[in-house]
């Protein structure tokens, strides 16, 4: 693959985030009135990646810069996903940023550095460039994390997060040169044709593969790898939370599939690892789904919570991987359950965000109490993104279940599904207590009020009728899931 | 069956009348749910008269809907179906006549969730796929949960939430149980479907195995009747929810569960049905007997009438697994009479407590005395919930006690008893809300005046159609049919 100047065009989305840092970055020191520059920068910017990634979308398949990044639809449509939550998070949670006197610009500029990681790390076809761009990713993310100063636990949180990701990706590293040593390469694509016709000793390449794939697990914070999540989810801002939700979970699914993708698995030698790894999987989504669902029922803080649900809902995530495995062609319902949980979660993360109380790592599930009463709009909204959690129909919900209960019964998992069934029926006691908590309960003097400003409502609003509108009618999103073809 | 074009009207009314509810003022929610449930029930009878009832008949209509994931619309209106929606028409036009709370506190919420309630139960008893069914039968939670949660009584979060898993629970390993009849068929034919008419041709094959995906199913609709012992969310839910939900739960959704089986159950798993036959006869018989005792020693009238309904759903039951088809009519007939007789029965209590700011039994006591015409219509109901011979439940625990006696008759002699213990709790009911002497200590309720206006309109239709179909039950003779 020859790279030719034209080439440039394919890396658009790209050259736009670095330009837009380096012009945020500039634009910090300016400061108009109670304007910050700075965040319509971001605005400019992500708007920009999304449009570039939409035109980028209908092309064919094509790897730039020696092999080292793919642009096919599947990277299109994950760099639309994580622009596009990256905007609406912009967007709605200025008014939470005021609040917390957060609002300066090197929030915004850590925010694009986080988002060029994400967009690197899922278009990256080699271990060396995923090394990078996931320290680009994790770096800014552990100051965002930080980012409250005066407040100890969210240092806390920064620190806990720091240590453990930076062994985490040391290991990843240390992986790496175990899968080098044993192929000669770290593309993906030459580590593919190398599997096929590879017929020696495995363990070496087997030790760097889990090595790699451990780092992965731990971001997505699969069980056992989860423990980190809870303590980061209370102590970090409540926007830095709802983004490393989405936007991280996006990109380390997408790297994921892609390192679990890694070697031709119809080869005939490679037949017992892969029945081990799948046993490994299956290990890792009971274990989540288990701890996620029934931790999540006894939590009495809204962030810990959620922190919960997001590890049960990675179990869901692995059995559509193990479905994945075995039919290459189910892995659309991993992409789907990506964009359904992206937009569940980021509409519940700023719907928090308008809470007046001024330590949002105290919202309690008790402050929702009585939200019916005092806040009609916001005790609907709520609902319905918490309906759609608990997978109930007529949300998007209830098909991103559907999808990947579907994906594993197709691989013939069928225990497993029972499960995480079970598991969906403990964790749906968990989101029904918030409801029934914001309709049934008269409000407490005591419990925190919700005020949104504008922006927020509209983006929150927006979110909502996206989880109906799915649920109702996911057909096109299915279809467009079902295009993304996951290359070796 | 002939193609119809008509029954997505039956999905699109309600559908509609639920999102147009938000911009009526909310001081006129009453009138606007009454004259759209109007509407409503006229288009189901415009529907269901263009269906033909005989063997076999009836009207289908498939639409394309998620064809990626083997999910289509397919709606077929029969003669199984086209009763438990007139019931659906009829009972919830009744049910949102009742003034109340519901329409005084949130009223567009109130009356937006009782047409998406009626939508929901409408694409339930029409749906001929799995899928299609499940997402319906799972919609019908989201009204129920937030009304009971919403206008119910104090003690109602724990009861929702034992209501609710219970029932989530059974429901999502049906979900399981048909995922995996697609997967078989996916071994099988190389495409997934959930399509009743696929299915059926796969399970009829004896060589596979499919007890466990009945005990999914069996799971789902015995907790939604419920059988015992699966009964254990019922009583508390039936008192705390609002009447309203009190009267669709107990003349719909527990319908939902029958439905089920004689739809689903009864075509998918014949031979495991087959197989179980005897322990679910026992189950059926024992769910009357043990209900009608608890009835006959509850404290509260509501509770009272939520564990009578429970014995006659037992009754149905037996009907359903004596797994013949003069067996299955006689269970919807009983269907259609619980459903009519719980409606009225509740609708009355509900007029009751107005009157009387009563808890137990003994707190309503002598009441007849200062309503005589309330307490008139209250009798009438009463003798049809004994099924006194003239009333329409007694055509329909007649023809269950028939059809059953040739399968078991151990079975059917006992469950013959609680009939007679029927009218034990019933008349105690009767007499101790009625009679006795007035107790002064407790409050009067809102309302002193006697059962008027609409309420009575309503009432007595409901009353006049129990006893009318209780001499024209051969309407229903000639309708049913399961071909």
């Amino acid at each position: 693959m020859g790279d030719s100047l034209s080439n440039l065009t394919l890396l658009m989305p790209w050259i736009f985030l670095g330009i837009g840092i380096l012009a945020s970055l500039l634009v910090s020191s300016i400061r108009i009135q109670t304007k910050n520059p700075a965040k319509f920068v971001t605005l400019a910017t992500l708007g920009l990646v999304m449009i570039s990634s939409v035109h980028l979308f209908g092309q064919e398949t094509r790897t730039v810069l020696s092999g080292l990044i793919e642009v096919s639809p599947l990277t299109c449509m994950a760099l639309f996903l994580i622009s596009g939550i990256s905007f609406l998070f912009v967007v709605g949670s200025s008014g939470y940023l005021n609040k917390e006197k957060l609002h300066i610009s090197d929030y915004y500029n850590l925010l694009l550095l986080v988002v060029l990681g994400a967009s690197v790390l899922v278009s990256a076809k080699d271990l060396f460039v995923m090394f990078i761009a996931l320290e680009v990713m994790s770096l800014p993310a552990y100051a965002l994390v930080g980012f409250r100063r005066n407040d100890p636990r969210s240092n806390e949180a920064a620190l806990k997060y720091f240590i453990l990701g930076g062994a985490l990706g040391a290991v990843f590293l240390f992986g790496t040169s175990f899968v080098f040593g044993a192929t000669g390469s770290t593309q993906l694509a030459q580590i593919f044709e190398w599997s096929k016709t590879y017929n020696g000793d495995l363990l070496l390449f087997v030790v760097g593969h889990l090595l790699v794939l451990f780092a992965f697990l731990f971001k997505v914070a699969a069980a056992p790898f989860h423990f980190w999540k809870p303590d980061v989810y209370e102590g970090a801002p409540i926007s830095v939370t709802g983004l490393m939700a989405t936007v991280i979970t996006t990109a380390a699914f997408v790297v994921l599939m892609r390192l679990f993708h890694m070697v031709d698995f119809h080869t005939p030698i490679w037949e017992p690892y892969f029945e081990s790894l799948k046993q490994m999987i299956r290990a890792t989504a009971i274990l989540s789904l288990l701890v996620g669902s029934t931790i999540l029922i006894l939590q009495k803080n809204l962030k810990r919570m959620l922190a919960y649900s997001s590890i049960n809902h990675t179990g869901y995530l692995l059995l559509g991987v193990l479905g994945s495995l075995s039919h290459p062609e189910q892995a659309y319902s991993i992409w789907f359950y990506l964009v359904g949980y992206s937009i569940i979660t980021s509409g519940l993360f700023l719907m928090l965000s308008q809470s007046e109380t001024p330590n949002d790592q105290g919202l309690e599930l008790i402050d929702l109490a009585g939200a019916l009463k005092k806040n009609p709009l916001f005790a609907t909204l709520a609902s319905i993104f918490f309906f759609s959690m608990a997978g109930m129909p007529f949300t998007i919900g209830f098909f991103t279940k559907y999808t990947v209960f579907m994906s594993s019964i197709s691989a013939g998992e069928v225990l497993l599904v029972i499960i995480s069934a079970v598991c969906a029926v403990i964790a749906s006691y968990g989101y029904l207590r918030p409801i029934a908590l914001m309709v049934m309960r008269d409000p407490d003097p005591s419990s925190a009020s919700f005020v949104s400003t504008m922006s927020n409502q509209t983006v929150v609003v927006f979110l909502a009728a996206l989880c109906l509108i799915l649920g109702v009618l996911p057909q096109t999103l299915i279809q467009i899931t079902k295009g993304l073809e996951l290359i070796p | 069956m002939e193609s119809s074009q008509e029954l997505t009207a039956l999905l699109i009314v309600p559908f509609f009348a639920s999102i147009l509810a938000w911009f009526i003022p909310k001081t006129s929610q009453r009138l606007y749910a009454l004259l759209l449930s109007a509407i409503h029930f006229a288009t189901v009878i415009y529907v269901v008269s263009h269906a033909s009832l005989a063997p076999g008949a009836g009207l289908e209509q498939t639409l394309p809907w998620l064809n990626d994931l083997g999910i289509q619309l397919q709606l077929r209106l029969d003669s199984v179906s086209v009763w438990f929606v007139l019931l659906g028409g009829f009972v919830s036009f009744a049910v949102l006549g009742l003034k109340g709370p519901w329409y005084r506190r949130h009223a567009r919420l109130f009356t937006s969730l009782s047409f998406f309630l009626i939508f929901a139960l409408n694409t339930a008893f029409m749906s001929t796929n799995l899928i299609l069914f499940y997402l319906a039968y799972e919609a019908v939670f989201i009204p129920m949960i937030l009304m009971v949660g919403i206008w119910g009584s104090n003690t109602k979060a724990a009861s929702v939430f034992r209501f609710f898993l219970m029932s989530f629970f059974g429901s999502i390993l049906m979900l399981v149980s048909i995922f995996y009849l697609s997967y078989l068929h996916y071994v099988k034919t190389g495409s997934f479907s959930t399509n009743l008419s696929d299915l059926m041709v796969l399970t009829s094959d004896p060589s596979i195995s499919l007890s466990w995906c009945f005990a999914g199913f069996f799971l789902a609709f015995a907790i939604k009747v419920p059988l015992f012992p699966f009964h254990g969310w019922l009583k508390e839910v039936y008192v705390n929810a609002p009447t309203p939900a009190t009267i669709w739960m107990s003349a719909l959704l527990s319908k939902l569960g029958v439905f089920g089986f004689i739809r689903f159950i009864g075509p998918l798993f014949m031979s495991s049905m087959l197989e179980f036959q005897g322990t679910l006869l026992a189950l059926a018989t024992f769910t009357v007997i043990y209900a009608a005792f608890l009835a006959i020693q509850a404290k509260n009238p509501k509770a009272l009438l939520a564990y009578s309904s429970i014995s006659h759903l037992g009754f149905v039951m037996l009907g359903v697994f004596s797994l013949s088809d003069a067996g299955r009519t006689a269970a919807i007939v009983l269907c259609i009479g619980h459903g009519l007789t719980s409606t009225v029965m509740f609708y009355l209590l509900d007029l009751i407590d107005e009157r009387k700011e009563g808890v137990t039994l003994e707190e309503y006591s002598g009441m007849a005395k200062k309503y005589p015409l309330l307490f008139v219509c209250f009798f009438i109901g009463v003798l049809s919930a004994v099924s006194l011979p003239g009333t329409f439940n007694f055509i329909g625990e007649f023809l269950v006690l028939l059809h059953a006696y040739p399968v078991s008759a151990l079975c059917t002699i006992l469950s013959g008893l609680g009939v007679i213990f029927g009218a034990v709790y019933m008349l105690k009911l009767y007499q101790r809300l009625g009679f006795g002497t007035h107790d002064e200590k407790v409050g009067e309720g809102t309302i002193t005046r006697d059962i008027a206006g609409f309420d009575l309109v309503v009432v007595s239709l409901i009353l006049g159609m129990i006893i009318y179909f209780g001499f024209q039950s051969s309407i229903f003779m000639g309708g049913i049919d399961h071909g």
